[in-house]
């Protein structure tokens, strides 16, 4: 009964002073999108990046001399795969190629195709090839942005490679990554050993590095200490490295946002305390009515709470909803470049719908709060002092 | 038709004791605006709080509406001590025994006519149908029915000041509080509102109005004049 003439009030008042909240609402809903458009991004790119990543090898172990990288023995690999807990050891060929004249670089796998202990990712991709027809000539795969750059530049069917010892090597493009996994493979070549070896001058029985997974990771400290007193002279690169320097980098730049958001938002709530607070303001006068024919503080702060959880709520919704469809179906245009940095190719990267329940709940909670305090604090100030002053 | 009090005739319903009123105390602005008041105000009575503006009427008035405390002395209304009421039951009272008709109105100019006339009601725990029926008849009262859709702001002065008669009416009140009401009519306007006032007596309501308004004087209904200057009663002439 009592609920029925409040809400009936309440309803009154949001439809009735629109214009009043209509900038409340505006200014709410930009904070808000912007602010779940950046973790709609960084989660999504996260997600794929630890996903790619999850497909990976544990480790990667590369030679080092002088302090310096040098060609690993793939003699190596027989070594490594002795140490009990190894699994999945794969020498790997991985360098950057310079395309001088446009200053770019194409990042060149070079794999053995026929090695069951390639990981998971590569077995996926390499499902589809027909093995028969791909190695009838030299060929490649090559990631979305490497085509689209190679077409540019009239490499349309095969992509000449200049090597070492100054001869060129003509590779076949045999087919393009697919699109999902942009993000990763987008400036990505990848062929088989004997090639890659070829093009970067790699001598017989050399690669750049030797992947392999070690399943139980409690002993993944072990197997580094027992690769360093093996080989000495080398470097192991562990996944959760990477994965923590992907996690970093994508915090750091949502945490970048996250300033100027807090910035945003207490300025946002300065001006709605203002609003309140001020001495001839119609909020004011309103309280004071309010309080002259009866009604109580609480009363008035019950009314003030609701009108702008309402607010709050419908900001928040039209915020999150117009963020989802920016981020995962326009794939965020601007925001993209940030989070993406001066990509190498340009990168086309269609993000993968991650929604994250805990964050939204976060944003909910971090822009309620302060809207919510802006707004009651004042008012309850005004709420307190006699009506006839309020009234004024 | 509205609750009849004509039966408590006679009994006090507003008492006055040593009031006091200081603004700004303990301050160099300190400034006592109303000085020892006595006053007694019975049950169905008329009674015109006269004098010129500052001479404490409106002062008076805010503090019998519990809008505001006063420095010292007791203020009693139907036997309840007023003039310490905590914030709740300084709220209960002005929802349930007073009405209130402010010189500038105080209207919530969004609003409509029935949507301003309702809100005292808001949370008296009443369904919105016994509201509407009861802001129904307090509009009729106020012979505003007319424009109850309409919005505040597009009214005329003499609208408004029917609208807020409609307000303080709403919850019907015991007492009634009119704080220079005809100061914004015309004279029209100013003897529309004299004859509302006359009908709230007649149905046994107590009326306190300050006024300056010479259209008040010798008023038929009018129990008691009391005169104040300088925040005190100089003279409190009874009308019979």
């Amino acid at each position: 009964m009592r609920n029925n003439a409040f809400l009936h009030f309440l309803t009154l008042l949001l439809f009735k002073q629109k214009s009043k909240h209509i900038g409340a609402v505006l200014i709410s809903v930009i904070i808000i999108f912007l602010l779940s458009a950046v973790l709609f991004l960084s989660s999504s790119l996260q997600y794929s990046l630890l996903s790619a990543l999850q497909k990976q090898g544990d480790f990667v172990v590369t030679r080092i001399q002088a302090g310096k990288p040098a060609n690993t023995p793939v003699a190596w690999v027989d070594q490594i795969l002795g140490i009990n807990g190894v699994t999945h050891v794969a020498p790997r060929i991985y360098g950057r190629y310079f395309f001088a004249p446009r200053e770019n670089a194409f990042l060149v796998v070079g794999i053995d195709f026929f090695d069951e202990q390639n990981n998971q990712a590569l077995q996926r991709l390499l499902k589809d090839v027909d093995l028969k027809r791909f190695f009838s000539k030299d060929s490649m795969l090559v990631g979305e942005g490497v085509r689209k750059f190679l077409e540019a530049h009239y490499f349309k069917n095969d992509f000449t490679f200049k090597t070492p010892k100054g001869t060129f090597k003509k590779v076949n493009i045999y087919q393009t990554l697919p699109k999902q996994a942009n993000l990763i493979d987008n400036d990505m070549i990848i062929m088989p050993i004997e090639l890659a070896r070829e093009i970067f001058g790699l001598g017989e029985g050399e690669v750049t590095d030797i992947t392999f997974n070690v399943p139980n990771d409690a002993e993944w400290d072990n197997i580094i200490t027992k690769l360093h007193l093996l080989f000495y002279d080398v470097r192991v690169i562990e996944k959760r490295e990477v994965k923590k320097a992907y996690e970093n980098l994508y915090n750091y730049k949502g945490g970048l946002f996250l300033i100027l958001y807090l910035v945003t938002i207490v300025t946002f709530m300065l001006i709605l305390y203002q609003r309140y607070s001020m001495v001839y303001s119609t909020e004011r006068k309103e309280i004071g009515i309010l309080r002259a024919v009866g009604w109580s503080i609480k009363d008035i702060l019950k009314l003030k709470f609701y009108e702008n959880l309402v607010i709050v709520i419908i900001s928040f919704i039209i915020g999150v909803v117009l963020a989802y469809l920016y981020v995962f179906v326009l794939n965020a245009p601007l925001l993209s470049h940030i989070f993406l940095g001066g990509s190498n190719l340009a990168n086309h990267v269609t993000f993968v719908p991650v929604v994250k329940f805990g964050i939204l709940g976060s944003i909910f909670l971090f822009y309620a709060v302060p809207f919510l305090a802006a707004v009651l604090i004042p008012a309850w100030k005004v709420a307190v002092t006699p009506p006839k002053e309020a009234m004024l | 038709m509205f609750l009849n009090t004509n039966g408590y005739k006679g009994w006090i319903m507003v008492v006055l004791k040593n009031i006091n009123k200081i603004y700004n105390e303990g301050t160099p602005q300190a400034f006592e605006a109303l000085k020892s008041i006595n006053l007694s105000v019975s049950h169905g009575e008329t009674v015109v709080l006269s004098g010129v503006s500052g001479s404490g009427k409106s002062t008076l008035l805010s503090l019998i509406a519990a809008l505001d405390k006063p420095s010292n002395g007791k203020i009693m209304v139907n036997g309840e001590l007023i003039s310490k009421l905590p914030d709740l039951h300084a709220s209960t009272y002005r929802a349930k025994t007073i009405g209130v008709i402010f010189q500038h109105f105080n209207l919530l100019e969004s609003l409509s006519v029935e949507e301003n006339v309702i809100v005292p009601l808001i949370n008296s725990g009443f369904d919105m149908q016994t509201i509407k029926v009861l802001a129904d008849k307090s509009m009729e009262l106020s012979a505003i029915s007319h424009k109850a859709s309409q919005e505040v702001k597009a009214l005329s002065g003499g609208e408004k000041q029917r609208c807020a008669i409609a307000r303080a009416l709403i919850h019907e009140p015991e007492l009634i509080l009119c704080d220079e009401p005809t100061a914004n009519l015309d004279r029209a306007n100013s003897l529309k509102f004299i004859e509302i006032l006359q009908s709230l007596h007649n149905m046994g309501k107590t009326v306190i109005v300050a006024t300056h308004d010479p259209l008040f004087e010798g008023l038929s209904f009018v129990r008691k004049v009391v005169h104040m200057e300088d925040g005190t009663i100089v003279e409190a002439k009874d009308s019979e």
